[in-house]
């Protein structure tokens, strides 16, 4: 981004809204509670070692934690138990509900809290704290409805996600679970999906009934799969945690009088460290900041009114309104263009300048619209073609040109979604964005070279999972604040190093690849008539272990400097070796 | 202009597709070219240059919008190049070789110098067409004295002279010779930009336009002549139809140095570039006083306030830094920053594996640009071994999965290298991949397997014509591409300098409306919007569309749609006609 900012160095008006902000203030705080079962049965660790589905959860709760810290702490969350021995709610006026956390936006305590629940140990302090008891669900339901009416601020998005292994709570008690359901019932607006753990879960003995019906039929498939692994509730509870945002709803238009109504969404962007924010030093509290024109002859506060805008060229200043700055980025009306269609193979893989974006229907705005979109999915897909469209994504912004690349719906094994149905919006670059380069002329591999080359692939292949990499900035950057806030007075004891996985594991590829990588080196400096020096390639080569200990005293070795013997059974560069007897002559010589 | 070509500026020629829209401009890219240039433009503004077929635009507006965009490119582009101007056809005569009757109605407009609004002006409002004639061979020629005279004990890098004629004047070939062996002495590179087609020897009326006249087609035979003998290799093309022509100028590409590491044992020299980027302006609006447009006359002063009622100021000495974590926040010291930060040791491209290229999803791709990635220009071991890796990834269709530190301290990513094998070279292509942070999971509603939305095989072959018709990719015979994004110039930019042109030249006059070309430039190809008519008017029966207005949101919803794309209106009467069928 420094070139973004160089750009508008000295204008800091005229840096761009985030275009994929969404406006939080206007659409209001999203909230999610986790209702978890606190039984005895949630506590029986699995057969083979296995984690007891409490503590599973509870690792849950704590990356849907850490996670929203990172991505949107403005975000409200709650912990709740319900099956316990203990009562703890805000007027107290439920029986065997555990309000661990109320409706609050994530911070350091929590999460230490949450830690605290995890393991063995975890074990110990619920049941020293809540203890398991009696299970009345309609209690607990009801307890978190009020969480939610006793929150001031404007709730958007409203979840709650039950965490159980037991498919009868009230054992049979057909009243109990009328109750459960009717009151489920009233909490439809807001609830819940529902996330039960392993062990032969019969979600139509009861849970069928409290799961609020899902968006859409379609979606119900996915949620009633019961779910055994650790990564892959993790998974499940991370895709529904978060609500969709549109960061824009746009038209399609296919040609005149053809608008299909569409979402735009981000599914993949750069998370960013957040920027520091100032505080006040007698108090620690944020303060803000105005800025302010003035006139520098007058002192007079100037408004933005008073001001135009300027540029220099060729030794003349051009002058304009601030209106006519902004007016000169329009083309068209916020929008999507179908330009044409092009075979996929037109799409170049270099042809890269930000993340994509996400393209899918918006029924509800334009009805017909996702058959449409379908019908184009579909046969874009089948006869591997994009659609090439030009894209205005707000009012004065200049267009940019898109490859809308078709994604049909992928599910895996479980019936989970892995490819969500879309398009893929390619952002296309203009002519000003490709460099032209000069590449340089060199001889290239021979089959032997690249046959050799492949081994060393093989041996070093693996599959790549996009969600296999943490960015270490980021998780350092959170570990210590997370540590500093717990604990101000003792940032020097933060000794806890995050696990870098961007940092390549030397000793395991050197032992995979074994002699394949001088194998390797040996051709390409025997098969390529080598003008140049080794250097390059035996500086690093070897290992230490290679390297045969040279061990003599110095009148041994003066004698052989004497007689001119001295070698060496290190394989070292021509120059290296000159160099290094000669210092060592010179040396000796003294 | 770096080689001779002959170009016309008639729209639809045949020969040479150099159309007005692709003379960019671009302001973005300082010249890096170690010398300057200079050219000397040299205008036909004699009576026949104002002779057009009824409809057409004579060839002197078309030749005059040629140069202003030249020199509005030089303009803005701030290099050291100058340039001069030379009319003939003028009604005066104004040039160190008149004499008598020799080298008359030619008249040196400008001298070298670099190009400024001045000129700009100049050849707005001064450069008109005359109504007399001159020999285009003594105009060259003094153009070619005018360059000898005024770079005398200067250093320039390439000396040009671009001629823009109908050619539609008598003039004696018997000085052709001389000239031709001065202009390869003195190392003058020619350009032609002609009116009408070049090949076919002129016989054939251009399309629509007038069969040349005799004049005409001696001076195409003469001006074939001398490009050819100036330049080899042209002979056969006469006129290149490269588009490089009035290609911007471009930034010299920087150099990324570091070392390829497979474990510790193989390491490679490489090099990295830049590809593919961003090009942004390379200046920016400052703020001025609206009275007396001075920069100086504002002042900006930041103050910091407390979040209280009366928004207390506080003074910046008295305010700490702190960070976000959730809904603490925590102060630090700059101790606690330069611990916090992740450090790294210095520039790195670390292999971390190497995986299916069909593992690596293309939408997935983050960053803001594509590097490409060579050997050292002079290391032949590290070509080799790096053409190895290459085509090993190449032909098992994997990539390698590195770790990249651009430089000390910065930042590290995760990325694909892709192998690339072109017919003149081998690199690996590299792009940044998300990390986990960076996803969201989103899962949406199923669309094939919803009852609703499946659409019928009928919808389907209505769909299937539409595509049918609007291939932008003709697959018979060259597979010609009818839209290259990657050729137009970014319409952001060449509005922003016609507008800076305009208003630079013209400082009370509201902002101009945007070029025909740019605004043609961008939208469907006009072969696939008649080609695609039919087909769209069978979609738009077999899907019925209706828009949704919600008594709420009524208003926001014309905000938004109201006025999108083709308009609203059209689909909302759509929606009537279609609404009971």
């Amino acid at each position: 981004m420094a070139e973004w900012n160089a750009y508008y160095q000295n204008e800091d008006e005229y840096v761009d809204r985030d275009e994929f902000e969404v406006d939080y203030k206007c659409a209001g705080r999203d909230s999610l509670v986790f209702l978890v079962d606190a039984s005895k049965e949630m506590f029986i660790r699995g057969e083979d070692g296995e984690p007891s589905p409490f503590d599973m959860t509870m690792q849950c709760v704590h990356s849907v934690y850490t996670s929203k810290i990172i991505s949107s702490d403005k975000d409200l969350v709650a912990l709740v138990f319900y099956g316990t021995e203990q009562s703890k709610n805000p007027r107290n006026t439920f029986e065997h509900v555990y309000v661990y956390h109320d409706l609050d936006s994530p911070g350091a305590r929590r999460v230490k809290d949450v830690d605290g629940l995890r393991g063995e140990n975890g074990a110990q302090v619920a049941d020293e704290t809540m203890g398991s008891g009696k299970t009345n669900l309609v209690e607990a339901l009801w307890c978190c409805s009020n969480l939610y009416s006793d929150v001031k601020l404007r709730l958007s998005y409203k979840r709650l996600m039950i965490f159980t292994c037991r498919d009868t709570p009230h054992r049979g008690d057909c009243e109990r679970d009328r109750q459960a359901r009717t009151k489920a019932g009233d909490l439809k607006e807001t609830v819940v999906p529902l996330w039960h753990l392993p062990g032969g879960f019969d979600v139509s003995l009861f849970f069928c009934d409290v799961v609020s019906p899902p968006e859409d039929e379609s979606e119900l498939g996915l949620q009633m799969e019961p779910c055994g692994k650790l990564e892959d509730l993790r998974k499940r509870v991370r895709a529904k945690e978060m609500k969709k945002r549109s960061m824009a709803r746009l038209n399609l238009c296919l040609g005149e009088g053809m608008n299909v109504a569409v979402g735009v969404y981000i599914t993949v962007r750069q998370t960013k460290k957040p920027n520091a924010v100032k505080l006040y030093r007698d108090n620690n509290e944020p303060v803000h900041t105005k800025t302010r024109l003035y006139h520098t002859q007058t002192g007079s506060l100037l408004l933005p009114s008073d001001t135009k805008r300027a540029q220099v060229y060729a030794g003349r200043q051009i002058v304009m309104e601030k209106d006519e700055v902004d007016v000169i980025k329009k083309f068209s009306d916020p929008g999507l263009e179908l330009i044409g269609f092009k075979p996929m193979e037109r799409l170049k893989l270099h042809h890269h300048l930000r993340s994509a974006l996400f393209i899918y229907p918006e029924e509800e705005t334009v009805t017909g619209s996702a058959c449409v979109f379908t019908a184009l999915l579909r046969r874009c897909s089948e006869r591997n073609v994009f659609a090439l469209c030009k894209y205005t994504q707000i009012r004065n912004s200049s267009p940019r040109f898109l490859a809308l690349v078709p994604q049909r719906e992928e599910l895996d094994e479980g019936q989970a979604q892995i490819e969500a149905p879309g398009f893929h919006g390619i952002f296309l670059p203009y002519a000003d964005d490709i460099r032209n380069l000069d590449a340089p002329q060199l001889p290239t591999a021979s089959d032997a070279q690249v046959d050799k080359m492949k081994e060393i692939v093989h041996k070093l292949s693996f599959k790549y999972r996009s969600d296999a990499f943490e960015n270490p900035v980021l998780q350092q950057h959170y570990r210590y604040l997370e540590a500093l806030a717990l604990d101000p007075m003792a940032p020097e004891h933060i000794e806890e190093h995050i696990e870098d996985h961007t940092v390549p594991k030397v000793k395991m590829i050197d032992q995979c690849l074994g002699s394949l990588a001088q194998e390797f080196k040996d051709l390409v400096f025997t098969l390529a008539s080598g003008k140049l020096g080794k250097e390059q390639y035996t500086e690093e080569a070897g290992g230490a272990e290679k390297k045969p200990k040279v061990e003599m005293s110095e009148d041994e070795l003066r004698a052989r400097v004497q007689k001119g013997t001295l070698q060496f059974g290190v394989k070292v560069t021509g120059t290296k070796k000159r160099e290094l007897i000669d210092t060592l002559k010179a040396q000796l010589a003294k | 202009f770096q080689q001779n070509r002959c170009n016309e500026y008639s729209p639809g020629n045949v020969l040479v597709s150099v159309n007005p829209p692709l003379l960019e401009i671009s302001g973005s890219c300082p010249c890096v070219l170690p010398n300057k240039d200079t050219l000397v433009l040299c205008l036909d503004v004699g009576f026949s240059m104002s002779n057009s077929a009824t409809g057409q635009e004579p060839p002197f507006q078309q030749a005059k919008k040629v140069i202003q965009k030249f020199v509005q490119r030089q303009v803005f582009a701030e290099n050291k190049d100058e340039l001069g101007l030379v009319l003939f056809g003028s009604d005066n005569t104004k040039n160190n070789l008149a004499k008598d009757d020799q080298y008359q109605n030619i008249s040196v407009h400008r001298h070298l110098m670099i190009p400024n609004f001045e000129l700009l002006e100049e050849i707005q409002n001064d450069v008109q067409p005359g109504s007399q004639q001159a020999d285009w061979l003594d105009a060259l020629v003094v153009c070619m004295d005018l360059l000898q005279n005024e770079t005398l004990g200067k250093k320039y890098e390439r000396l040009n002279i671009v001629m823009l004629t109908d050619l539609n004047t008598p003039s004696s070939p018997d000085q052709l010779d001389i000239i031709i062996g001065n202009l390869k002495r003195a190392g003058i590179t020619l350009q032609f930009f002609l009116p009408f087609p070049v090949d076919g020897g002129g016989s054939n009326p251009p399309h629509g336009g007038k069969a040349l006249s005799r004049e005409q087609q001696q001076g195409l035979e003469m001006t074939k002549k001398v490009m050819m003998s100036l330049d080899e290799e042209d002979v056969t093309g006469v006129c290149n139809p490269d588009l490089s022509v009035f290609k911007r100028v471009e930034k010299r590409p920087m150099a990324w140095p570091c070392t390829l590491t497979i474990g510790s044992s193989l390491s490679i020299k490489i090099v990295g570039y830049k590809a593919v980027c961003e090009e942004r302006p390379r200046k920016s609006w400052s703020v001025v006083d609206a009275q007396t447009h001075q920069k100086d006359d504002i002042k900006r002063d930041v103050v910091y306030c407390l979040n209280d009622d009366e928004e207390t100021e506080v003074q910046k000495d008295d305010t700490i830094q702190g960070y976000r974590y959730g809904s603490d926040i925590v102060p630090f010291s700059k101790v606690d920053q330069d611990q916090m930060k992740y450090k790294t040791d210095g520039k790195s491209f670390a292999v971390l594996g190497f995986t299916k290229q069909s593992m690596i999803n293309r939408h997935q791709f983050v960053g803001t640009q594509v590097l490409k990635v060579f050997a050292p220009k002079d290391d032949e071991h590290a070509g080799v071994a790096l053409s190895g890796l290459i085509r090993a990834l190449d032909d098992l269709k994997m990539v390698a999965v590195v770790r990249y530190v651009y430089a000390r301290n910065g930042n590290p990513q995760v990325g694909a290298a892709f192998p690339c094998i072109k017919e003149k070279y081998e690199c690996l292509v590299y792009v940044q991949l998300p990390f986990m942070e960076d996803l969201r999971q989103y899962s949406f509603p199923s669309l094939e397997n919803n009852k609703k939305y499946t659409p019928s095989e009928d919808q389907l072959s209505a769909v299937d014509s539409l595509i049918d018709s609007m291939m932008l990719v003709e697959e018979d015979g060259e597979k010609k591409d009818l839209f290259k994004v990657n050729h137009i110039p970014n319409p952001q930019y060449q509005r922003l300098f016609q507008c800076l042109h305009h208003r630079a030249v013209n400082p009370s006059v509201p902002l101009p409306p945007m070029d025909p070309w740019l605004t043609t430039a961008l939208q469907r190809p006009l072969a696939v919007a008649t080609r695609c008519q039919a087909p769209l008017e069978t979609l738009k029966k077999k899907f019925p569309l209706k828009e949704v207005v919600k008594k709420k949101e009524l208003k926001t919803s014309k905000e938004l749609f109201g006025n999108s794309c083709l308009g609203t209106g059209r689909s909302t009467s759509l929606a009537e006609l279609f609404g009971n069928g």
